[in-house]
Order: structure tokens, then C-alpha cells, then sequence
């Protein structure tokens, strides 16, 4: 068992910002969660989330000024710590090795 | 296009989330996505994302506020609370009926019990408008030897203001009305004259002008007025420059000096006050015999009780009979507390009212309990769901308590919406005359109490399933499934609560029966004369102009045109109406006997009338005659008596041609012949016995200066007012009718605060009776999808459809029965305080006990009877293979 507990939307999220890269922030975060995971996700709860990952030490933000689009408030741009990634790894790793040896399992019936 | 998301719900984001760079960063990211939203998706569609995302931050607010971690806490449990109340509305939505008859139930309870409760605060608790109300007193005449109140006379007030210590300030004042003349029409006006210092005993400064003074009491002092708020603002426009402008008030001028502050009111609404001037050097007042309607006002010294201002207000008065045996024979002192005369009326009547919505809001209460328990019982198998899941039993149990809490709130708002509305109601239905019923209204302490109200329901009643949920132990319940234990528990405490219900719908029923009683038994009383179609009005001839002369011209003038009226039968002049009570009590000797002492004196209702009174109003004459044209132009003294009279002073005898005089036996008014007696009539209301009485002719050396005009009419009397006030105005444009009334009009206020106790006890009743019936049905039918079971294996047993009926009913009423001991038993205890209520019937009159019983159990018995049927029905082998 890895040394960090994951959830199944804290582990979604993690790779999201990971995928967005330094840029990302929260809008962002909402669209590629719904765009490519299906998962519709109140504001509520997102932030939530990011804040619960904040506090375990695998997400860091840093603030960007805001522009006129959004009345001149500012970003909080969101970015895996290094024990986010460890954590991701680990997990990763865990999950490779439980499916090593099964996957035949799962093939899609052959037309 | 960049939209502004809707402020409101900014603003309260805002707040949730306070400033800091997290709070700026979540409000501009909505921001951001809303405006993006609005081009894509429109205006609205946009603002209805938005709404929600703000709702589910909010809910979290305290997690994302963040800074101080020891808020976090807190706001979890917010947090639940929020999701406990969601989830309560869910589940109340999906039962309709049950969240109908608890709002219902707790709406009529906390309703009835507000407006009733803001009438009695207003009326009774709240402390009088005046200053240091309890420092106020109030002190008049009484007769030693009967304790009856009587007026104060003019000298013993002036006396008892010389000489009380204990009294800081003493007033006088009476109610004086005034005819107020040298407008576009002449108009009554309600007025009482006061002393110099009555403003200042009752602590009232005005708001315009100067306080009345010392000055304006001394005999010949030009007469003076201060007007009410409401009074200057309707009559004189609220003019600023009205202080030295002149009233004709009964034909004197009288200077406006004061306008009296907004909301202040003494006992009852006024026009104006008078000074005492223009009368208190008369002759009528010096004279210690006599009681001119004045009584005294007074603010104690610092620091002295009521009764040690009343022990010494005694004493002041026992020496004044020793000083003036002549006419303080028999005279005391009665002082009480101003609040105390003030309300002497209507205490009773409040207070009883208070009590039974007391019964009512117990009632609701019981009820909702009832309801809850029954729903707390079909849940235990979801309680016990969620137990062995792992929820807590605070949890559990503050589940249920928000449960009840949400529902009694919700049936609070809703009472309090009811009770504004039967608060105008009441009002309306109010007795006329009823103190201060200006100032009632659903007011701060109304709500107070409303919200109280509502918080006991909730949580006292929803205390119940809460505790029987603690009990739950999740596996055990989990396995027993919906078998005994806690349900039997729960089937207990319904029928501990039915028999509370029913007995306190019993309490109620007696209540209204016994007001049934008393309406049915003052509208029964024989009232001595015909009060159909009989129009009344009256008039006031005050004032110089008006000498004996021009009375007795006028009142001959008025009542042979009246009676010229098309439509009028007959009609008459009166000093006093019926119903409406006396205005003139006198003492009088009567010839034959050697006159006794004078506290044996006996005293009587003198009632000037003109001819044709008698007939008018349909009296019956038992002997002699009555008055006709020839007495009033005659100089032969005569009168006629009541039987009550006759009776009483000459028994067993003949009283025609004898003698009497109105007075003290040295006093110079003359000797009258008796010439006629007629039937007593009910004189001082319904509830009365009749007083002796003595009617004299109106004469030209004998007039009245206010009098009453009765008619009668083939017709509907309402429609001869406008024909009298035409008549009145063509002879005198000056005077002003009065209190038009018919005497249907005039029976039915006389029954007015009977009947509002009646209609309120009624409804109260059968409120009672239809929560008691509806519970006692929900115990039985519930008793019976229990034990459908068992009634199918005593059927299958040979039990016939009868027996099954019988047993399911009889156990239903049993309950009713035991209810219905115990609501007997607090009734019989409470016959002492409504005795006061009633009239021609005992409180605790058998026969309306009987028919309070037979009500309710009759009532139980359908409710019982509607479920049991349903056993009936049960099929064995159905009922059998069930389980």
C-alpha cells in the first residue's frame, strides 16, 4: 500500500493538474475533468478537494493577477508538489502491478 | 457581452468567503466562468449555474474560508445541519398527508393561541401608557354598607386632596360628553373634564401649549381645552397654530390651550379634555349630597402601598361623616389600583379565553407528538439502517430533533400568518367599550410568543421519537425487523397521549357548552318590553340657550313630528333607555312610612319619560294608568312605578294613590302621587336583576336635558334615521344625534362579550373534538395493520366478525373513556373560574356535562368504529400467510 491514501476524485484531480501543466487553474481544472473524465463536479466540491490536497502537501498554488474578464481578481495557479507526484508514482505502480498477469481478462469480445 | 452575475448572491459569497487571496481567486473563477457561460449558453441559463455553484460553495463556506483551522469545526456541523434540514424537507415532501395535518395541527395552535395572547398582552399585561402606572390609584365614593361603588362628590375629592399624605397628587375627572358646535356640522364630542393637576398625577405633558393648572379649576375661570392627537389631526388638520383658537363647545366658548401627545390615551379613547371652571363653584357640585359621576386619579407617594392609601383615604372619610352627618351617612372610601378598576370588565372574560387557547396550543402539541411517535415507529427499520451504518445516535437523535424543529418553524410562520388575521376578527367581534383595544396587534412580544410557541412544539414533542430513536440499537432492531419491542413502547405512549388529547378536548367541549348555555339563557331572559323594530337615537340639549322653556317646546315640537314621520307607529321620549341602564339613581321617601334613618334609605331608577313612552315600547301596565297628553301640561304631581317597586315598598297592598318624593326626606322637592304600575323591564343589561324604578312625566316644568328618542315602525327601523335626523336638524341645525341604535342593535352588544366567548369556545371545541377524533382513528387503524396477524388467527379460530368489532372498537374507546374521566374531572376543577362567565347556568350544570360526554364519546365511537371495520374485513388466510 502506498504511503499516502489517494480517492478516487483526488486521483483524477492530481493528474488533471499535472496534465494542464503550470497554467492551470481552476475553470481549467472543471473543463478537463468534464471534457475528458465525463465527471461534472460542483464548484463546492472542487474546491474542497483542492484545498483537502493542499493540506496533505500534494498541491501548491501561486497567485497571478487577474484581468478584466474576471473584474480584476486574482488566479490561483495550481502545480503537483513532488510528494503529489510521489504519490501519483506509487499508486501508478500499484495499480500496474495488480493488473499485470490479467489483462487478457478484460479483452473487448472480437467481432 | 459581459454579464454581472446576480448580486445578491455575490454579495452573500463574499461574505461566506470573506477577503484573502483563496476568497478573490474562487469568486473571480466564477466570475470568469459565468460571464463565458452567459455568451454560450444566455443570460439566464448562465445566472441559474451560477446560483448553484454559489449555493454549493457557500454550504462549505467554512472549509474554503480557511484561514483559521479552529472555525473548521464548527462549520462542519453547519455544514450537517444544512444536510440534515435538506434531507428533512425531502422526506417531509415525500408524505404529503402527514405534513399537512402536523402544519395544519400546529398552524391552528400556534395561531389561535397568538392573537389570543396579543390580545390579552395588549389589553391585560401590558402596563398601562402612563407613567409609573403602578403607582396609580384609583378612588371614588362607596356606600359602607354595600361596598357599591358610587361616585365621588365634588367636596369630599377636595377634601381628601387636603388631607391624604400618603397620596402625592390627587385628580379628579368625569366624563362630560360636549356638543361641539360653529363647524360645518354640530358634532358630539367625547370629552372628560379634569382637574388643573390630572396631567400631572397621570405623568402626561402636552406636546403643543400649556398643561391645564390649579388656575383653571377655580370657580368662574374661563373654560379651557386640550384636544387628543387623533382629535386635532381629524378636526382641525393638525394645525401648529391651534393652541388660543376657540371651540363652542354646548354653546360656551372654550380656549384651546394643549394638544395632547400621539398615543396617549386615558382608560378609553377622548376628543378633548375640559377644565373644571365653568362648573366647580355650582351649586349642584358644592353640595356634598351629591355624587356628580367625578372620580379621583391618584399617584401614591414614594414608597406607600395601594392599601395604606387606603387604609387612610377610610379614615379620611370616616371623619368627614362625623363632620357632615347630613350627607356622608353611610359614605367610605374605595381605593384600588387604577390597572385593577380599569379592567374589571373585560379580566375575566380575557383570561378564560388565555386558558382555553392554553387547552388548544396543548392540544396541537399533543397531536403533533402523536403524529411524530406514529412516524417515528414506521421509521425505526430506516433508524436502524442508518445506526448499523454507523450514524451516531447524536447524530440520530439531532436528526429528529431538527426534523421536528423544521416542521413547528414552518407551522409557526403559518400560524403567525392565521393569527393576524383572526386578531382582525376578534377585534371585530370585540364587546364595544372593550380598554384598549387600539393598541392590540400582533406586536414584537406577539411574535415572541408565537416563536416560543413554536420552539416548545418542536422541541419538547419531537423529544419524543427523538428518545425512542436513542433506545434504537441498530443490529438487534435490524433483526427483530417489525416485531414488538419498541413499537408495543411506542403503541403505549400514543395512548397515553390519546387520553391526554381527549381529555383535554373535554375540557374545551364543557367550556363551550356551558357558553351555549348562557347565550341561549340571556337571549331567553324576559326582557319585559318589544325590541322589534324599534329604532333609538339620542340627543344632548346642553348648554345656556336651552332654558326649560325651549326644552319642553322642542321635545313637544320633536316627538309630534316624529311621529308625523310616514312609517312611524308610535313613538316617545325617554330619559334612559332599557338594556342601556340608569342615569339618575336617587334616593326617595316614601309617604306612609315615618321616614327611617338615612342609611336605611332606600334608592331608585328616576326615568322622566314623555306620554306614550310606555306604549312605544310595549311595557305591560298592571294597574292604574299611564301618562297622557293632559300630565304634561298638568301641575298635579304624579309618577308611575314598576312592579318591582310596588312590590318592595308597599307589599301586599294597593299602590295607587299613594305618596312619594324624590330626595332626602329635608329636601324641599314635592310629594307625588302613584297613578300607575307597569311591568319591570331588564334596565341595567340582560344580566341584572331589575331595579325599583319611579318614571315621571316629562313636563314643562320638568324636562331632561338628554334624552332618547324611541320609535316604532311597521318596517325596518334602520331605515327611519336619516327621516329623525332631518326632523332633529329642521328644528335645531345645532344638535346632534347620538348613538343611533335599534334595539335589536342595542340586546346584541349588550350579549357581546358572552357571545365572543361563546364563538371562540366553539371553535376552539370543535377544533379539539376533530384533532382528538382524527388522532384516536390514526391509534386504532394503526392497531390494526399491527395486529392483522392476530385478528386473522382468532378468525381462523372461529372468532365471529362481531366479537373482532367489538374488541377493536372497545379498545379504541376505552381510551376515550378514560379521557373522558379525566377531562370530567378538570372540568369540575375549573367550574370555579368560568362561573363568573356564565349566566342562568351552573359550571357545573348536569345536563351540559351530559352532553358534552355523549358528544365526544359518540365522536369517538366513529372514530373507532371507521378502522375497525377494516379488521372486519381481514382475510384469514390472507392475514395468515403474510408472515
Amino acid at each position: 500500500m502506498p504511503d499516502t491514501y489517494l480517492g478516487e476524485f483526488e486521483h483524477l484531480l492530481l493528474l488533471t493538474v499535472l496534465r494542464l501543466g503550470p497554467d492551470g487553474f481552476a475553470v481549467d481544472i472543471a473543463r478537463e475533468l468534464e471534457s475528458r473524465a465525463g465527471r461534472r463536479v460542483s464548484r463546492g466540491a472542487l474546491y474542497t478537494s483542492l484545498d483537502r490536497l493542499e493540506d496533505k502537501g500534494l498541491l501548491k498554488w501561486k497567485t497571478a493577477p487577474g484581468g478584466p474578464e474576471r473584474d480584476g481578481l486574482p488566479r490561483r495557479l495550481y502545480a503537483v508538489t513532488p510528494s503529489g507526484v510521489a504519490a501519483l508514482r506509487e499508486w501508478r505502480d500499484l495499480l500496474q502491478r495488480m493488473w499485470r498477469g490479467i489483462g487478457h481478462l478484460l479483452k473487448e469480445p472480437s467481432a | 457581452m459581459t454579464g454581472v452575475p446576480p448580486p445578491v448572491v455575490d454579495r452573500l459569497l463574499r461574505r461566506a468567503l470573506r477577503d484573502g487571496t483563496r476568497g478573490d481567486s474562487i469568486r473571480g473563477d466564477l466570475v470568469e466562468e459565468f460571464r463565458e457561460r452567459c455568451t454560450r449558453d444566455g443570460g439566464w441559463r448562465a445566472r441559474w449555474w451560477y446560483l448553484r455553484q454559489a449555493f454549493s460553495i457557500w454550504v462549505r463556506a467554512g472549509r474554503l474560508a480557511g484561514d483559521a483551522p479552529g472555525r473548521r469545526r464548527r462549520h462542519m456541523t453547519l455544514e450537517s445541519i444544512v444536510h440534515d434540514v435538506k434531507y428533512t424537507l425531502r422526506s417531509y415532501a415525500k408524505t404529503p398527508s402527514f405534513t399537512l395535518a402536523v402544519l395544519a395541527t400546529l398552524a391552528l395552535g400556534i395561531g389561535a393561541s397568538t392573537a389570543i395572547f396579543s390580545m390579552v398582552n395588549a389589553i391585560l399585561l401590558r402596563p398601562l401608557p402612563l407613567e409609573h402606572p403602578d403607582r396609580l390609584i384609583y378612588v371614588s365614593d362607596a356606600s359602607a354598607r354595600t361596598g357599591g361603588f358610587m361616585s365621588a362628590a365634588w367636596p369630599n375629592y377636595l377634601d381628601w386632596r387636603a388631607r391624604a399624605r400618603s397620596v402625592e397628587m390627587l385628580a379628579a375627572s368625569r366624563e362630560e360628553p360636549q356638543t361641539l358646535t360653529g363647524r360645518e356640522r354640530p358634532r358630539r364630542v367625547r370629552a372628560r373634564r379634569i382637574t388643573g393637576n390630572f396631567f400631572r398625577v397621570v405623568g402626561v405633558r402636552p406636546a403643543l401649549g400649556r398643561d391645564f393648572s390649579d388656575d383653571d379649576d377655580r370657580p368662574g375661570a374661563a373654560c379651557v381645552t386640550a384636544l387628543s392627537d387623533p382629535f386635532w389631526r381629524t378636526e382641525l388638520g393638525a394645525d401648529p397654530a391651534v393652541v388660543g383658537q376657540v371651540l363652542q363647545l354646548s354653546d360656551l366658548p372654550c380656549t384651546i390651550v394643549a394638544v395632547m401627545p400621539r398615543g396617549f390615551e386615558y382608560l378609553r379613547p377622548y376628543d378633548i379634555f375640559i377644565s373644571m371652571g365653568p362648573v366647580s363653584g355650582s351649586a349642584n357640585l358644592v353640595n356634598r349630597g351629591n355624587h356628580n359621576g367625578f372620580n379621583s386619579t391618584g399617584r401614591l407617594a414614594a414608597g406607600v402601598t395601594v392599601d395604606a392609601a387606603a387604609r387612610e383615604l377610610r379614615e379620611i372619610s370616616a371623619a368627614l361623616e362625623r363632620e357632615h352627618p347630613a350627607t356622608n351617612t353611610d359614605v367610605t372610601a374605595k381605593t384600588e389600583r387604577l390597572s385593577d378598576r380599569f379592567l374589571v370588565n373585560v379580566r375575566l372574560t380575557l383570561l378564560a379565553l388565555f386558558g382555553a387557547v392554553g387547552f388548544l396550543l396543548l392540544i396541537a402539541c399533543v397531536n403533533v407528538a402523536n403524529l411524530l411517535v406514529a412516524r417515528g415507529a414506521a421509521r425505526q427499520h430506516e433508524l436502524a439502517v442508518r445506526s448499523a451504518l454507523g450514524g451516531g445516535r447524536g447524530r440520530l437523535v439531532g436528526q429528529l430533533l431538527i426534523e421536528s424543529t423544521v416542521i413547528s418553524a414552518i407551522g409557526g410562520a403559518l400560524g403567525v400568518a392565521l393569527a393576524a388575521w383572526l386578531l382582525r376578527v376578534l377585534v371585530a367581534a370585540a364587546p364595544d367599550g372593550t380598554p384598549r383595544l387600539a393598541s392590540v396587534s400582533l406586536d414584537v412580544a406577539a411574535l415572541e410568543f408565537a416563536l416560543a410557541a413554536a420552539a416548545i412544539c418542536g422541541l419538547v414533542f419531537g423529544a419524543f421519537p427523538a428518545f425512542q430513536a436513542a433506545g434504537v440499537r441498530g443490529q438487534q432492531a435490524l433483526i427483530r425487523g417489525r416485531a414488538a419491542g419498541f413499537t408495543a413502547g411506542s403503541h403505549r405512549l400514543r395512548r397515553g397521549l390519546m387520553i391526554v388529547e381527549t381529555a383535554l378536548a373535554i375540557v374545551l367541549l364543557a367550556g363551550a357548552g356551558l357558553m351555549i348555555r348562557t347565550l341561549q339563557q340571556l337571549t331567553a331572559v324576559e326582557t319585559g318590553f318589544n325590541p322589534d323594530r324599534l329604532l333609538t337615537t339620542q340627543l344632548e340639549m346642553n348648554g345656556p340657550r336651552w332654558t326649560m322653556e325651549k326644552q319642553h317646546e322642542f321635545t313637544r315640537e320633536l316627538v309630534s313630528r316624529v311621529r308625523a314621520l310616514p312609517g312611524v307607529a308610535s313613538a316617545a321620549l325617554t330619559f334612559a333607555l332599557p338594556i342601556d341602564g340608569s342615569q339618575w339613581n336617587s334616593v326617595f321617601v316614601v309617604a306612609e312610612n315615618s321616614a327611617p334613618p338615612r342609611s336605611a334609605l332606600r334608592s331608585a331608577a328616576f326615568t322622566p319619560v314623555s306620554e306614550g313612552y310606555f306604549e312605544t315600547i310595549g311595557m305591560r301596565l298592571v294597574r292604574g294608568r299611564t301618562f297622557d297628553v293632559r300630565d304634561s301640561g298638568s301641575a298635579q304631581k304624579i309618577v308611575v312605578v314598576n312592579e318591582a317597586f310596588a312590590r318592595q315598598m308597599w307589599p301586599g297592598a294597593d299602590p295607587i294613590g299613594r305618596r312619594l318624593k324624590q330626595g332626602w326626606p329635608e329636601d324641599k322637592t314635592e310629594w307625588r302621587e302613584v297613578v300607575g304600575v307597569v311591568g319591570d323591564v331588564k334596565f341595567n343589561g340582560l344580566r341584572e336583576e331589575t331595579p325599583i324604578q319611579v318614571y315621571l312625566p316629562l313636563t314643562k316644568d320638568e324636562t331632561s336635558r338628554h334624552l332618547a328618542i324611541v320609535a316604532r315602525t311597521p318596517g325596518d327601523p334602520s331605515s327611519l334615521t336619516s327621516a329623525i335626523a332631518a326632523v332633529v336638524h329642521d328644528l335645531d341645525k345645532d344638535l346632534p344625534l347620538f348613538l343611533t341604535r335599534t334595539m335589536d342593535q342595542m340586546l346584541d352588544t349588550s350579549m357581546a362579550q358572552q357571545r365572543l366567548s361563546m364563538i371562540v369556545f366553539i371553535v376552539f371545541a370543535v377544533l379539539a373534538v376533530t384533532l382528538a377524533a382524527i388522532g384516536l382513528y390514526g391509534v386504532v387503524a394503526h392497531a390494526v395493520t399491527e395486529r392483522t396477524h392476530e385478528i386473522g388467527v382468532r378468525m381462523a379460530l372461529g372468532a365471529g366478525r362481531r366479537d373482532v368489532l367489538a374488541l377493536v372498537v372497545s379498545q379504541g374507546l376505552s381510551m376515550a373513556v378514560v379521557g373522558t374521566v379525566i377531562g370530567v374531572a378538570g372540568a369540575l376543577a375549573l367550574s370555579r373560574v368560568v362561573q363568573g362567565l356564565l349566566f342562568g347556568v351552573t359550571a357545573t350544570d348536569p345536563m351540559t356535562f351530559a352532553a358534552v360526554v355523549g358528544t365526544l364519546l359518540t365522536v369517538a365511537l366513529v372514530a373507532c368504529t371507521v378502522p375497525a371495520y377494516r379488521a372486519v374485513r381481514v382475510d384469514p388466510s390472507a392475514a395468515l400467510r403474510a408472515e
